[in-house]
């Protein structure tokens, strides 16, 4: 017996763990590490210095562009040295494929961080709380940024945004059904007519609905026509991403069901569609994400308006893109620092947007919410 | 059998509901894949209240035979078949039974546990007769649910947790919750692929002891690669077999004592015997 099995075999056969069991140590299977961190730091700061060496004292070299573009380059090859001396060059080639994918995804947080940033820096201090419950038709052209607010654009923006989205996401959640469930040798022309719509230039969109609802059916410009528009934008957005969301769905639930005796619509509609809940949410919000900073087809369909029109069937609407389209144009600063903050604004709402999104049905299939838990507690089901 | 036997057979069923079930029967069924033929001619009386098993080395065709059963294998693009099967002498290709209801009179198992990720255990149990559109109103659903997960052997289980998700259970337990949701619908014909093939021996047990319970009432075909099973849960069993680059077919056929103790087919007896290629 060696030293080890005697100090966990007691007298009367019980075996002993050493220790206090109360605290297991977890093993720390993160392949990440704090030396990992400080290793890339070190190669990031020794890069930096060979590179300021360089262009700063050995060489007439001199430019922003051209000293980033060398100091990633000897970060990359000092990682790839130092990781292949430690663990040899297969973690060191890993290691490198890794550290250029994460560089790349936070250089594209880069240009996002910008726009957001100067939005923010450009629109916030002209933000107050009446922004979002007056309009503009009071305001002057040499009146201060402070006055007046968006409450037409948010209130316009809101509403076209929300009927352009009953109106396609029912049509291309339906659509995208027909293609994934249903096919037959209509479905490829249809794919075909839906991927030809998603290059439709907004500005056609307009115009379409421009000729064949507002001048063939003697309408006005409204917030509905602007809507319509907005729906045709839209509508291949959310069709091909829910296809592609419903082709996903496991091929055995469709049996499952049939194999109950379910029809092909309560399949689709009672396995089908809840099982891809979260996906058709990923399609509604990359919808809504198309055409909600959308302004061209409004130009021509809403015409927008300085003061609060919250009938979107009657009258001209303003939306927010058109209100910033139409003062950023104007010399005075005040109308540019409004703008601005209706940009802020905007941004604003698509975030909160999307939050509200993700929390109302953002859940994968096999959560069962808080609501549906009650029902089925009621039932005696849970 | 003459149509007024079928009658017959359907009011005794209406007089005794643990009497003569449903028999299956399937006359000259063969089946193809595009131009691909996998079965050739099958022909196979499934008797009421019994346990068939259909046992065969893989590919041979058992799955496809048994999706023939309850019209899953034109869901199959492409795929064709001829002959006929008929429940209570009542072909349901031709006779225009809905689809729907050939499918829930006979109920299916799959090899791979597929419970539905969007509903709970209980929304599980009870997706048949959602789908189906068939309520019964005798049954109140927290009664029917109970006694569905009882004879799939999974109440215990899962009593305490009828609201969680159907995916979060164990795959055996899964399987038994397939089970529990095929005969929610009460089914008079069961198939059952390979059921087992995926759980551990008590909950394969547990399987067994349900299959034959519900023997009384159900008529079961099972398609295993397991003989022992084979041998303890069915009263008859068909071998099948697909020679090189040719369908599959039945080479033999009987009681289930007969086929494991005497066949007489010697290939039959190689299969059985663990002898096989
Ligand atoms: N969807 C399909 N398309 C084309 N051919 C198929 C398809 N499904 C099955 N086949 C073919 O049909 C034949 C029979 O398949 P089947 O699934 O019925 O075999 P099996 O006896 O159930 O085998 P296993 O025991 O492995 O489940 C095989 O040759 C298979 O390649
Ligand atoms: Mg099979």
């Amino acid at each position: 017996m060696t030293r080890t099995t005697e100090l966990l075999r007691r007298d009367d056969g019980v075996v002993e763990v050493p220790g206090d069991p109360a605290v297991e140590e977890r093993i720390a299977v993160r392949e990440f590490q704090g030396s990992d961190a400080i290793e890339l730091l070190g190669c990031a700061f020794g890069a930096f210095c060979l590179t300021w060496l360089v262009y700063e004292r050995l060489t007439p070299l001199s430019g922003g562009l051209g000293f980033f573009v060398s100091w990633y380059a000897l970060f990359l090859a000092a990682v790839w040295f130092v990781v292949r001396d430690r663990l040899g060059p297969l973690e060191a080639r890993d290691r490198l494929a890794r550290v250029v994918v994460a560089s790349v995804a936070l250089g594209l947080l880069i240009p996002l961080g910008l726009i957001v940033g100067y939005t923010f820096a450009r629109g916030f201090h002209a933000l107050r709380p009446q922004f979002f419950v007056q309009d503009q038709s009071r305001v002057g052209p040499l009146s201060p940024a402070t006055e007046g607010g968006g409450s037409a654009g948010i209130v316009g923006s809101l509403e076209m945004v929300g009927l352009a989205t009953l109106m396609s996401v029912p049509l291309g959640i339906l659509t995208a059904v027909f293609l994934n469930e249903i096919g037959g040798r209509l479905a490829r022309p249809v794919r075909m007519i839906v991927d030809a719509m998603s290059a439709i230039p907004s500005i056609v969109a307009g115009l379409f609905i421009y000729a064949a609802f507002i001048l063939a059916l003697h309408q006005r410009q409204t917030g509905f026509a602007a809507a319509l528009s907005l729906a045709v934008l839209m509508l291949p957005t959310v069709t091909r991403t829910a296809e592609v969301v419903l082709r996903l769905v496991p091929g055995g639930l469709r049996e499952a069901s049939l194999a109950l005796g379910g029809t092909e619509w309560s399949t689709v509609r009672r396995v089908v569609l809840p099982t891809a809940r979260t996906g058709l949410l990923t399609a509604v919000i990359l919808g809504v994400a198309r055409v909600i900073g959308e302004t061209a087809p409004l130009i021509l369909t809403a015409l927008g308006n300085t003061s609060l029109n919250a009938n979107p069937l009657k009258g001209n609407q303003d939306a927010l893109p058109l209100m910033i389209y139409r003062l950023i144009r104007f010399p005075q600063t005040a109308s540019i620092e409004r703008a601005w903050t209706g940009a802020l604004v905007l941004l604003g709402i698509v975030l909160v947007l999307f939050i509200v999104a993700r929390l109302l049905g953002g859940r994968g299939p096999g959560h069962i919410g808080r609501i549906k838990r009650y029902r089925l507690a009621r039932k005696g089901l849970a | 059998m003459t149509s007024s036997e079928t009658i017959d057979l359907v009011e005794d069923r209406a007089l005794d509901p643990v009497g003569l079930g449903s028999g299956l029967t399937a006359r000259q069924v063969s089946a193809w894949f595009g131009e691909h033929k996998v079965l050739d001619r099958v022909t196979l009386a499934m008797p009421p209240n019994q346990v068939t098993a259909l046992i065969g080395p893989s590919g041979c065709g058992k799955s496809t035979f048994l999706r023939i059963l309850n019209r899953m294998h034109e869901l199959v693009p492409g795929a064709t078949l001829s002959g006929t099967v008929a429940i209570n002498d009542i072909d349901i290709y031709r006779s225009g039974l809905l689809v729907t209801d050939v499918r829930r009179r006979i109920g299916m198992v799959f090899q791979k546990p597929n419970p539905f990720p969007a509903m709970s255990v209980a929304e599980n149990v009870l997706s048949g007769l959602k789908l189906s559109r068939h309520r019964s109103r005798r049954h109140d659903p927290a009664d029917l649910v109970e006694r569905c997960l009882r004879r799939a052997g999974l109440w215990n289980e899962v009593k305490q947790r009828l609201g969680t998700p159907g995916g979060a259970l164990s795959g055996g337990q899964q399987q038994r919750l397939c089970i529990a949701r095929a005969l929610a619908v009460q089914p008079e014909i069961l198939l059952m692929d390979e059921p087992c093939s995926a759980l551990d021996p008590t909950s394969t047990r547990r399987i067994e002891e349900t299959i034959a319970e519900l023997r009384e009432q159900v008529t079961i075909v099972i398609v295993t690669h397991n003989m022992q099973q084979a041998q303890r849960v069915s009263q008859y069993c068909a071998f099948f077999l697909a020679e090189e680059n040719a369908p599959g077919r039945i080479v033999e056929q009987g009681p289930t004592d007969k086929i494991f103790s005497a066949p007489d087919d010697p290939r039959t007896f190689d299969y059985v015997s663990g002898q096989f290629g």
